[in-house]
């Protein structure tokens, strides 16, 4: 027993000691508030676990990690998109954006006219076997240099991003050199020695391209620049014919310091300045401008920036989002009303012929009716699109319409209230099953000695009904209702997979449908238009709507009186 | 305990360097697994740089890669479509690559993978729609959409309504944009430098207008009906109840095991002489920005991949048509169904514009086809709103 205390003392150590191990990964990342809260965590759980007096906590730990998780930081992380305009040319931070532009290679250039020289690489030996120890010599004809060993100025997870190493004239340099027929045939440091090893001119080194290529200069070598005596700068860098040369470059961009005028005052700021032009980089709403030799603004990279409410006023400002916004709104109540209410009439009545004492074969009936329930939503919602409602080949034009009453075809998916019929009865198809069950369920809750009463009191059948089956039913039922109604005002995926929204509003400059709902509206706007993706709008516009279903919702407990019975 | 950590990290540091500059990974899509897996393992013999080839839905590979690559955890590699180009460079995710031997391929698709005059994908091919048609009901395929048109009501009166004459998913901006192109529409104009810009937008002038207008006509011959699409023309073609239809390359193994008796085509020429202009897409291999190992990416990928035999096999397991012109060539002789294809959108294709402000044109013209061909909207209106519908998401 004693063993078993002290191993989960041990485990509950270890625990803390990972825990807190992957808070500060996490903080090192930028992580803040995640890496709090799991400090937080951290905190709580220990706290629980060692102080007897909070016993009965340590059983809510499994759950406070998974509010946490599912719902809390989902929450927090859409909050804080919505005032972002992250989303397509903006998904990375600042920082890295800037770095990028001053370290990468791609936004280096060859400078025109610029030196090159040839080079040589020495490698230390590990017995037969070359190392990835290595030293470089640049040479234009008399003029030699050594480069001294590289200093890291940017790694990440313990790999050279970029390095930086001097130029050294030979006769400056503290390593020895032993010439023979005019090459210097081994570079000595110390006790250290490095043998002649690669040259990209001379051909009787090309056996060691290989390792030279993958072992020294992909790795390392390519990802460091030599900064020589005039602080001109040099890199060794693949040519338009694939050659790695030794040549001059220059970076496209730089930090330096602009006066600009703000407020009507002149400031002196940091800015990143473009080494070709001369000219700062305009920054503006999270995208970096620079500016062309004739003028014209182009924009070079974009990072998540602060957007403050802009995502908010836009829904309501811009008439491009806004216009169609009441029309889909009315729709949207009306189609969450009408899911809940056909779906709930028909599967009470299927329910009240179910609890009938005298009807046999009950159990087929039910699992034949529990079916659109149980097939997944997005196979039996294509069904219905391609083999039922289909203009031209669906069941219901082809057979029933056409054929069976002569009829001209329906056009399910282009006109407005028939294909917010179509949407209505799909919706109702799947739906009716848990209504059914539902009831079935606080049916068998009824005591039948009310019934019994009721009919010595001489009820009809409908006033027995009405007077004792509803009202009982409603207790059970109603905030079931109230949660299909939030759960169907929402109801993305059969609006999406059936009618796609559609048909499209005549007269309006927008994506918006007939059958268009909120979210489906939000989906497009978002995700199917513009530029793609915008994730700070979508925050902003599901923070709407949670309110909206939330208001919807409180008032729909209310007054049903739901919660009445629980409150007293 | 301190100088033990201090150690242990440091050696976990070493371990992490070592094993994470020495491996590069491809994201890419069932078809070209086992080749490239195939040839990772040649690379890995002849240079200890070892490629892992990770298999993702071609659905997921960009959606994931743009949640993966920008926290540095995306592959080095990812096979992919042109479109996404735009996207994925906007989002500073893509590395221009120096493709050696640029003469050898189709310039349509390298021009699909350049983006503000960089490119940024090595193509490997490329396929869109042509003219499929059985050879059952065609004997010789029309030249003329005249000549089509014609056929297909006799095709459909003689078999009493059951055959199906001419049919397409027409009402997706993809396959139709065909029309609207060849009568000179445009769907964003480029200026002098070459450079998409995407202020202009060409969807309503009076080639688009005429274009869709000729949809219009086929619709009102009752030669499409509004319940075509893709299922029902693919359905239809494979049970042998269509005569003629317009599909891709990645439509053909089906119809070969249905057993159907077809040939591809070129699509007919428009009245008034005009030549179709359909879009197609190019697929090929694109590097990372974020990589660590973009060297070893491109050199895997410009000394392996882009090869004349490399293609070649990536053929074999992917039969689209290759974009390098030395294999076409090869392949012509054993495929002739792709060489049909080859030739008619090598001629008449046009790229999809892989700008990320397509995302906009999609949705608005679906919606403008629905509009005219479905719903009765004067082509005019129709195309002068999804315009104006698109610049108010552009801005």
């Amino acid at each position: 027993m004693k063993f078993l205390k002290l191993l989960g003392w041990i485990l509950l150590a270890v625990f803390t000691v990972f825990s807190v191990l992957g808070g500060i990964f996490l903080l090192s990342k930028g992580f803040y508030e995640l890496s709090i809260t799991l400090f937080v965590l951290i905190f709580l759980i220990d706290f629980f676990i060692m102080n007897r007096k909070t016993y009965p906590y340590r059983y809510m730990i499994p759950a406070l990690i998974l509010l946490f998780i599912l719902v809390l930081y989902p929450i927090a992380f859409t909050i804080r998109t919505a005032f972002t305009n992250y989303g397509t040319g903006h998904i990375m931070t600042r920082q890295e954006v800037v770095e990028r532009l001053l370290v990468d290679p791609i936004y280096t250039y060859n400078v025109e006219d610029g030196k090159t020289y040839s080079y040589n690489v020495y490698v230390k030996y590990n017995g037969t076997q070359p190392t990835t120890d290595f030293k470089v010599i640049v040479y234009d004809g008399d003029e030699s240099y050594v480069a001294n060993d590289y200093k890291v100025l940017k790694s990440e997870a313990g790999e050279l991003i970029l390095g930086e190493s001097e130029l050294v004239r030979l006769n400056e340099s503290e390593l020895r050199f032993e010439r023979e027929n005019d090459r210097i045939e081994i570079v000595r440091e110390g006790n250290d020695l490095f043998k002649y090893f690669y040259s990209p001119e001379d051909s009787s080194t090309a056996i060691n391209e290989d390792f030279f290529k993958y072992s020294i200069l992909f790795p390392t070598l390519s990802k460091v620049e030599f900064v020589d005596t005039l602080s001109n700068r040099y890199s060794i860098r693949q040519d338009e014919e694939g050659k790695f040369t030794f040549s001059q470059i220059r970076h496209m961009y730089k930090l330096g310091l602009a006066e600009t005028v703000e407020n009507g005052k002149s400031v002196v700021k940091t800015v990143i300045i473009n080494t070709m032009t001369n000219k700062p980089l305009i920054e503006e709403n999270g995208t970096i401008y620079d500016t062309s030799e004739n003028g014209e603004r182009y924009a070079v990279a974009g990072y998540i920036s602060n957007y403050g409410v802009k995502n908010f006023t836009k829904i309501f400002t811009d008439p491009a989002i806004s216009g169609p916004f009441t029309k889909i709104f009315i729709w949207n109540f009306i189609w969450a009303a009408l899911s809940v209410l056909f779906t709930f009439v028909i599967g009470m009545i299927l329910a009240l012929v179910l609890n009938d004492p005298n009807l046999h074969g009950k159990t087929i009936y039910r699992s034949l009716l529990i079916i659109p329930w149980a097939i997944p939503a997005f196979i039996s919602v294509l069904v219905w699109k391609n083999g039922f409602f289909n203009e031209t080949y669906g069941i219901i034009n082809k057979f029933i319409i056409s054929q069976l009453f002569g009829g001209t075809p329906v056009k399910w998916m282009n006109d407005p209230f028939w294909a917010k019929v179509a949407v209505l009865t799909v919706n109702t198809w799947l739906g009716f099953p848990y209504m059914m069950v539902v009831t079935l369920g606080a049916l068998q809750s009824i005591p039948q000695d009310y019934y019994e009463a009721a009919s010595i009191d001489g009820a009809s059948k409908w006033q027995r009904f009405w007077k004792i089956t509803f009202p009982l039913l409603m207790t059970t039922v109603a905030p079931l209702l109230v949660g299909s109604f939030a759960f169907n005002f929402n109801n993305f995926g059969n609006i999406y997979l059936l009618t796609g929204g559609g048909p499209a509003m005549p007269n309006t400059n927008t994506p918006a449908g007939s059958t268009d709902i909120l979210i489906s509206y939000t989906y497009k706007l978002a995700f199917e238009g513009g530029r793609g993706q915008d994730f700070g709008f979508a925050s902003a516009i599901s923070i709407i709507i949670f309110f909206i279903v939330g208001g919807l919702s409180f008032i729909n407990f209310r007054l049903s009186g739901s919660f009445e019975e629980v409150n007293r | 305990m301190r100088k033990f950590l201090t150690v242990a990290l440091a050696v976990l540091f070493v371990f992490m360097a070592f094993g994470a500059t020495k491996k590069i990974t491809v994201w890419t899509s069932e078809a070209q697994v086992p080749i490239l897996k195939k040839l990772a393992d040649q690379y890995k013999a002849k240079y200890g740089v070892q490629v892992d080839i990770v298999q993702v839905n071609f659905g997921d590979i960009k959606s994931k890669f743009l949640t993966a690559a920008p926290a540095g955890e995306g592959p080095d590699i990812i096979v992919g479509a042109h479109d996404w180009t735009g996207e994925l460079v906007v989002n500073g995710l893509l590395e221009p690559i120096n493709l050696p031997e640029k003469d050898k391929y189709f310039p349509a698709p390298l021009q699909g993978f350049t983006y503000n005059g960089k490119l940024y994908g090595i193509p490997y091919a490329f396929d869109g729609e042509a003219l499929i048609y059985n050879k059952d009901y065609v004997s010789t395929p029309p030249k003329t959409f005249d000549e089509l048109i014609a056929l297909a009501k006799k095709i459909e009166k003689d078999y009493g309504g059951e055959v199906r004459g001419f049919t397409y998913d027409f009402k997706n901006f993809y396959n139709s944009s065909f029309a609207l192109f060849a009568y000179g529409g445009y769907i964003f104009g480029t200026d002098k430098s070459g450079k998409i810009n995407v202020k202009d937008v060409g969807l309503a002038n009076a080639g688009s207008i005429q274009g869709m207008k000729f949809l219009k006509n086929l619709v009102d011959q009752k030669l499409l009906q509004s319940g075509d699409n893709y299922n029902t023309m693919d359905g239809l073609f494979k049970d042998g109840l269509a005569a003629m239809i317009l599909n891709g390359p990645w439509a053909v193994p089906g119809y070969k095991q249905a057993g159907i008796n077809f040939d591809v085509a070129p699509i007919p020429t428009l009245p008034g002489d005009k030549d179709p202009r359909p879009f197609f897409g190019a697929q090929g291999f694109m590097v990372n920005a974020k990589s660590k190992n973009k060297l070893f990416a491109m050199d895997f990928l410009t000394k392996f991949i882009a090869t004349k035999d490399v293609m070649y096999q990536i053929w074999q397991s992917d039969p689209r048509c290759p974009s390098r012109k030395d294999v076409n060539e090869l392949v012509m002789a054993k495929d002739p169904l792709t060489k049909k294809f080859a030739d008619f959108l090598g001629n008449y294709g046009i790229p999809m514009p892989n700008v990320p402000e397509m995302a906009a044109v999609w949705g608005a013209m679906g919606d403008t086809l629905a509009k005219v061909l479905d719903q009765g909207v004067a082509p005019e209106k129709a195309l002068a709103d999804a315009v104006a519908q698109i610049k108010a998401q552009i801005k």
